[in-house]
C-alpha cells in the first residue's frame, strides 16, 4: 500500500518537527513528549491520508493542535504562562560566539503572543509558505501575513530598544 | 498578487523576505526599497532576524533522533500495546481470585478464547444490527456521503484504522454507519443496502485478545452471520442472507480491512 511511503515522509520530518517544538517550548523534554504525542496521533490518522501530498504541513497540522491543548489545559492552571519564561537549552551554548545575540532574540520571541511566534516560527524557520502556515494554523492567510508582520516588528522593537521585559533582562 | 502596481504594503514586504511574491511583484518591491532607505532598514533588520532565528534553532537537526520518537518502535509499540493491557487484566484478575461472571469468563476465556470472544463478539454485532437496521428513519449517525468523517471518527474511538468496505461489487450499496456501544468498549458499525432491500452490517469491535480465529458463521433467533478475528480486532458481518453469500461478503471484507494496515 502507500502507507510505506507516507511512513518515509513522516520519519523525514521528525528532525524539523523536534526543532519546531524545541523552539515552542522551553523545555526539551516537554518538547520532545510534544513531538512523541504528534506520531502517535499520525500514526492513529494514517489511514484518512489519500496520498502522500502535504505530509509536512498535515504533521504540522497535528502537532499544533496537540500544542494548543496542552496549552489550554496549563492555563487552567492558577500559575499560568509557562511559555513566557526564558528558554534554557536552545541558543544557550557558550562556545557559540554570537550566542549572547540568539539568547536575547529568543527571549525576546518568548514574549511574543503565541499565535505571533507559532506564524514567525512556521515562516521563518520552518521555512512553510504562507498558504501552509495558513493550512497547519488553521487561520486564513491574510491573518498568518497580519500575524508575521505584527510579530517580527514587535521582535525588532524589542531586541533593538532593549525594550524586554525587565524580570527577563540579562545581566551583561 | 495579480496587480504588480498597487502600493506596496507591510505585508509585501515580508512577503519579499520570505520569497513569496511572484517574480514582477518581487521586483516592484526591491525598487521601492531602493528608493525608500529608512524601510529597507527595517526590513533588513527582520531579514537578520529570520536569519538569526533559523542559526538558533538548527542544531536540533542534527541531534540524533531519541529513541522514544523512532517510528519503527512507535509502530511495535502500538500494536502492543493491545496484548499489554489484557494479559495486565489477566494476571490482576488471577491475583485476585475474583470469583463469579470474571472468574466465569476467564475460565472459558483460558479454556477456549477464540471460541468465547467470537460469542460475545457476535451477540453484539447482532444486538447492534437488529436495533440499528429496525430504523428506517435514521439507520446510520453519519450518512454515506460523511463516509472519510465516520471512518477518522470511528477509527480515533477504536484506535485502529478501519474504513467502511466498499461492497458494491456484490450489489451491496453503502448507506452509513456509527459508533456502537458494548460492555468491551467502542465498535463500528457500517450499513448497507442490499437487493430486495436487505440490510447488512458490518461491526468491528477491538478485543482483548490477540487471537486469530477464522471466518465461521454464527446464527442468532432471526439473522444470520459471519464471524472472525484478526490480530485482536474481531469483524462480524450480518444479515438475513444466505450462509454461503454471507461467507463470500464476509470474505470480501476481510481482503479489504485486513490490508490496511
Amino acid at each position: 500500500m502507500t502507507n510505506s511511503g507516507v511512513l518515509t515522509r513522516i520519519e523525514d520530518c521528525i528532525p524539523a518537527l523536534r526543532r519546531y517544538a524545541a523552539a515552542l517550548l522551553r523545555n526539551r523534554e516537554d518538547a520532545d513528549d510534544l513531538v512523541h504525542d504528534c506520531l502517535v496521533r499520525a500514526l492513529d490518522k494514517l489511514h484518512t491520508r489519500r496520498d502522500d501530498a502535504d505530509v509536512r504541513a498535515w504533521l504540522f497540522a497535528i502537532m499544533h493542535n496537540v500544542f494548543i491543548s496542552q496549552l489550554r489545559r496549563s492555563k487552567a492552571r492558577p500559575s499560568g504562562e509557562p511559555l513566557a519564561e526564558t528558554h534554557e537549552s536552545i541558543g544557550t551554548r557558550p562556545e557559540q560566539e554570537s550566542s549572547l545575540h540568539w539568547r536575547d532574540l529568543i527571549k525576546a520571541l518568548n514574549q511574543l503572543p503565541v499565535e505571533q511566534r507559532t506564524v514567525i516560527l512556521l515562516v521563518s524557520v520552518e521555512d512553510l509558505s504562507y498558504a501552509e502556515t495558513a493550512q497547519v494554523l488553521g487561520i486564513p492567510i491574510g491573518t498568518v501575513m497580519s500575524r508575521l508582520a505584527r510579530g517580527r516588528e514587535r521582535l525588532r522593537q524589542m531586541t533593538e530598544e532593549g525594550d524586554i521585559r525587565p524580570a527577563l533582562r540579562r545581566v551583561k | 498578487m495579480s496587480d504588480p502596481g498597487r502600493p506596496i504594503a507591510e505585508e509585501d514586504l515580508h512577503a519579499w523576505i520570505d520569497g513569496q511574491l511572484d517574480a514582477d511583484r518581487q521586483l516592484a518591491v526591491s525598487r521601492y526599497l531602493q528608493d525608500h532607505p529608512d524601510v529597507a532598514r527595517r526590513v533588513a533588520a527582520w531579514r537578520n532576524q529570520k536569519d538569526a532565528l533559523r542559526a538558533a534553532f538548527t542544531a536540533v537537526l542534527a541531534e540524533p533522533i531519541p529513541s522514544r520518537l523512532q517510528l519503527d518502535r512507535l509502530i511495535r509499540h502500538r500494536l502492543a500495546r493491545r496484548s499489554v493491557i489484557w494479559r495486565m487484566a489477566a494476571s490482576a484478575l488471577l491475583a485476585f481470585g475474583l470469583g463469579g461472571a470474571a472468574g466465569w469468563f476467564l475460565h472459558n476465556g483460558l479454556q477456549r478464547p477464540g471460541t468465547a470472544a467470537i460469542t460475545l463478539l457476535a451477540q453484539q454485532a447482532v444486538s447492534n444490527h437488529v436495533v440499528y437496521t429496525a430504523d428506517r428513519r435514521r439507520p446510520t449517525e453519519l450518512g454515506a456521503q460523511q463516509r472519510d468523517d465516520l471512518a477518522r471518527w470511528v477509527s480515533n474511538r477504536l484506535n485502529h484504522q478501519v474504513a467502511p468496505p466498499d461492497l458494491s461489487a456484490d450489489g451491496f450499496s453503502y448507506i452509513g454507519g456509527r459508533l456502537a456501544a458494548t460492555p468491551d468498549g467502542a465498535a463500528g458499525l457500517f450499513m448497507y443496502d442490499g437487493p430486495q432491500s436487505v440490510r447488512l452490517t458490518v461491526f468491528v469491535l477491538p478485543l482483548k485478545t490477540a487471537s486469530e480465529m477464522p471466518i465461521q458463521p454464527v446464527d442468532f433467533a432471526h439473522v444470520d452471520g459471519c464471524a472472525w478475528i484478526d490480530k485482536g480486532i474481531g469483524y462480524t458481518v450480518v444479515g438475513k442472507l444466505p450462509p454461503s453469500e454471507l461467507r463470500r461478503i464476509a470474505e470480501q471484507v476481510r481482503q479489504q480491512l485486513s490490508g490496511t494496515t
